[in-house]
């Protein structure tokens, strides 16, 4: 038996009106919010978040295979997987791959992973899926894009669902798509393109899938497909004569927006907090095609199956201040660059394990932790005695400040010094906190984030926010 | 060990208007501290016989190696060092002057501390460090993390922090070399723009262009130069980490630092911190000074700020700190402020400092730190017996 044993979650905190989308373009863009990514997140970034939920309680070793999907990854070429794997601190021996191209491409890397440990050759896979998908100042899609990320580990425990079967259709129809050098997804108009693409495609694959194993359509505990837009999905459950009140997982879209990749995986670990064990239920997604999955709940289903808790990532939330605030935060105005020398891929390579997989040093003669790495005790004064330690990424601001000179996107910056639980002091940068949160006392969580870019590159590291 | 106390005398000092100077190079900065330097020591030139030059950011018309020094003057032919120790890099400087005339090595030795900070755009000082670890600092905002410890532990308000700059910029005003000879308020210094809380505009240093420079011989040869001279008693130099905020030991109250470059130089020169007359300390921000006098040892931790409070820091109190005006309101160019340091301590010690004179200065201490805390230099000077 495969399926999914853990599902984390990452929503990221700031959230946009969409009455500011509104008020900037003099448009009518509808209710409630979506989730943007901070100025120093991406999908790289999100799915770090996601994968490091997803892996609690997970020994890191126990993880043979990452596989990161996304139509939005920071870099076209480099591949993202192994970062994530890298931010958590997963064995060099792993395999990882990319997945792409549309925002099936979530569903295509669980299938990948599930087929990998069906086959037995892996173990454990964590699909990480997230997506940042960019969308055109005073466009159509803008106030509906939303971002965040979702991972599964999937493996042959299947404590939250089993894996019953898989269908697919390739087609070419054109949806949604972003040219090589585009900036912004394009769309085409959906009074053409829902019924005669993504409905169509969807309906047939879920429609084989619980045809195939004998899921009648009464039986359908729940329909968790990635839709452009709440009517879509409505439309498809009416197509398939579900009662889509009662089976279609509704999307969250005024409050997050349109995620893209993470959809199915996201309203797959909605329907699983609410399952009972046994409860049938069908992940899908359109792109060029569609691919459905379905799923059986298992005993790990209902309360406490995904981490955090998906009310809890839509309820931990910081509205922004304003439309130019995420048009800053998404790139289309301001620069986060810094000058060319700062950018060395030699130290990024040679301290890997310090400033990615944050280890620090252990003394073997006093037992103090500390941080960077170095080759004398800082308290002992012992030479050569320090072990490398992996550092806790939870702890308590020791001091701080509000800086409002040195350079960010965004001003002021908190600075913050952090007494890490199990020892190690850092000197991070505090990232989505308001400055009331920014306080000697306070609980913080160490979070992967892009630092900075500059030289055609990113360069990334930890901060702090609040926990 | 050999104590460097008596052995050295400071024969003459000068130093440039501090402030934006749009008009000076690098070179002209060298040039007017060194030349008032000589006609202060009434010497030529000639009898100088080596040198140092401090200065810490290299300027693209001169900071970086002896020729810093040696160009604009035509210093040729002898021993010229650059020193750079973070913030500590004049009063370093003079330091390794004094030793060098202690050592016997040199007869007569020339100090020059200069910067340039105002070619550059932008605001503060350029940061360079780790890609990934040092990103984010600013000199205010590291000195804040040390700010914000201690007002969080010992209960202390903004309010004084503000009478630290108010007393400065009141002594400044009083100097007319001073960057900022302008007194202000502390309503003022509350109500200025954030920098790096709890730093205000009006706790930082400006950022300023200067030069300054000092001349020492043999104690013994003082006498050929002028009838005045003034004596270092005690010079010392302490290294603590670069990294404070990365020191799980470390309490974020004060500087080991200047802890131990002040015990070094107090033993040198077999005095004690009730001893001194005044000092000039190293007021960065206004929440440095409080740290201070109580890292120098002139009060117990965690009372400095009372100190501030009860006055006892302004001239006629108790123990006048920074008359020059300090770093806050004479500027801090920073190579340049640890020989200006020693500028007004000499002229103090001689009498010369008009409204600003403290009364009766037999005994005056300079200080830097940088880093922060990384770095501390401690001078001890005083009158003949």
């Amino acid at each position: 038996m495969v399926g999914i044993s853990s599902i984390g979650v990452h929503v990221p905190r700031s959230r946009l009106d969409r009455a500011l989308i509104g008020r900037a373009w003099g448009s009518r863009p509808g209710a409630g919010e979506k989730a943007v990514a901070h100025h120093d997140e991406d999908a790289l970034t999100m799915a770090v978040e996601a994968a490091a939920r997803c892996l609690e309680g997970t020994h890191p070793l126990r993880v043979d295979a990452l596989f990161f999907a996304s139509t939005s990854a920071p870099y076209r070429e480099k591949q993202v997987a192994s970062v994530v794997a890298t931010a958590c601190d997963l064995p060099r021996e792993i395999s990882t791959a990319d997945f792409g191209g549309s925002v099936r491409c979530g569903i295509a890397a669980l299938v990948a992973a599930v087929r990998a440990v069906e086959s037995g050759a892996c173990r454990r896979v964590l699909v990480a899926v997230s997506d940042c998908r960019p969308a055109e100042p005073e466009g159509e899609l803008e106030p509906l894009l939303g971002d965040g990320a979702v991972a599964f580990l999937v493996d042959r425990e299947a404590r939250l669902a089993e894996v019953l079967g898989t269908a697919a259709v390739a087609e070419e129809f054109t949806f949604q798509w972003r040219l090589d050098d585009g900036r912004s997804v394009q769309v085409q108009d959906a009074r053409f393109s829902v019924g005669h693409g993504w409905v169509r495609d969807l309906a047939e694959v879920v429609g084989r899938v619980m045809n195939e194993h004998g899921v009648g359509t009464d039986q359908l505990d729940a329909l968790a497909v990635g839709a452009p837009d709440a009517r879509a999905a409505s439309q498809l459950a009416t197509e398939l004569g579900l009662d889509a009140k009662r089976q279609l997982v509704a999307p969250v879209i005024d409050r997050i927006g349109v995620l893209g990749s993470p959809d199915p995986l996201l309203l797959t670990a909605i329907a699983l907090e609410r399952a009972l064990p046994g409860a049938p239920i069908v992940l899908a997604a359109f792109g060029e095609g569609a691919e459905a999955v379905l799923l059986r709940a298992c005993a790990g289903a209902g309360a406490g199956a995904v981490r955090p808790a998906v009310a809890a990532a839509l309820d931990r939330r910081l509205p922004l201040p304003s439309y130019e605030r995420y048009l800053k935060y998404r790139r289309r105005l301001g620069s986060d660059d810094t000058p060319v020398e700062l950018i060395s891929n030699v130290l990024e390579f040679r301290e890997l394990q310090q400033d990615v997989r944050f280890y620090g040093s252990r003394c073997q003669k006093c037992g103090l932790v500390q941080y960077p790495q170095a080759r004398v005790c800082l308290g002992c004064l012992a030479r050569e005695s320090l072990d490398p330690v992996k550092l806790s990424k939870t702890g308590t601001i020791f001091t701080c400040t509000v800086d409002h000179l040195a350079a960010n996107l965004e001003h002021p910056m908190g600075m913050v010094v952090v007494d890490l639980d199990g020892g190690g002091r850092v000197y991070v940068q505090m990232t989505e906190a308001t400055p009331e949160e920014i306080v000697i006392g306070a609980s913080v969580v160490l979070t992967f984030r892009r630092l900075h870019a500059g030289g055609e590159n990113y360069n990334y590291f930890w901060k702090a926010r609040p926990r | 060990m050999k104590s460097i106390r008596d052995q050295v005398a400071v024969i003459g000092v000068g130093c440039t208007k501090f402030g934006d100077l749009y008009d000076k190079t690098y070179e002209d900065q060298v040039c007017e501290a060194a030349f008032a330097a000589y006609d202060d020591a009434g010497i030529d030139p000639e009898v100088i016989d080596a040198a140092y030059v401090g200065t810490y950011i290299p300027h693209a018309q001169g900071g970086k190696a002896g020729i810093s020094l040696a160009d604009p003057l035509r210093l040729y032919g002898r021993p010229v060092t650059r020193v750079e120790n973070f913030c500590a890099t004049g009063t370093d400087a003079f330091r390794n002057a004094c030793l060098a005339v202690a050592s016997g090595q040199h007869e007569v030795v020339l100090v020059v501390g200069a910067e340039k900070l105002k070619d550059r755009p932008g605001r503060g000082i350029p940061r360079v460090g780790h890609q990934l670890l040092a990103k984010g600092n600013s000199a205010p905002g590291l000195f804040a993390l040390a700010a914000n410890r201690y007002m969080h532990t010992f209960g202390v308000g903004r309010e004084t922090l503000a009478r630290v700059a108010v007393k400065n910029h009141w002594n400044g005003a009083r100097n007319p070399l001073a960057h900022m000879q302008v007194e202000v308020t502390v309503e003022k210094v509350l109500a200025a723009p954030m920098i790096a809380s709890p730093f205000g505009l009006f706790d930082c240093c400006p950022t300023t262009d200067g030069g300054a420079a000092a001349i020492v011989c043999r104690a013994e040869r003082a006498h050929e130069f002028r009838k005045d001279p003034v004596l270092v008693k005690g010079a010392a130099l302490a290294v603590a980490t670069g990294r404070p905020y990365f020191d799980p030991t470390f309490d974020y109250l004060g500087f080991r630092s200047t802890q131990a470059a002040a015990r070094a130089a107090f033993a040198q020169a077999g005095v004690t911190p009730g001893d001194i007359d005044l000092a000039e300390v190293h007021d960065c921000f206004t929440w440095t000074e409080i740290s201070n006098i109580e890292d120098i040892g002139f009060c117990a931790k965690g009372e400095g700020w009372k100190w501030v409070e009860e006055g006892r820091t302004r001239i006629g109190g108790q123990l006048p700190i920074n008359p020059s005006g300090g770093l806050k309101s004479f500027g801090h160019p920073i190579g340049a402020s640890g020989v200006r340091m020693i500028y007004e301590c000499v002229r103090q010690l001689r009498g010369q400092c008009g409204e600003r004179q403290v009364q009766g200065a037999e005994l005056v201490l300079a200080h830097n730190v940088g880093g922060p805390g990384a770095v501390s230099c401690v001078v001890i000077l005083g009158l003949p017996a």
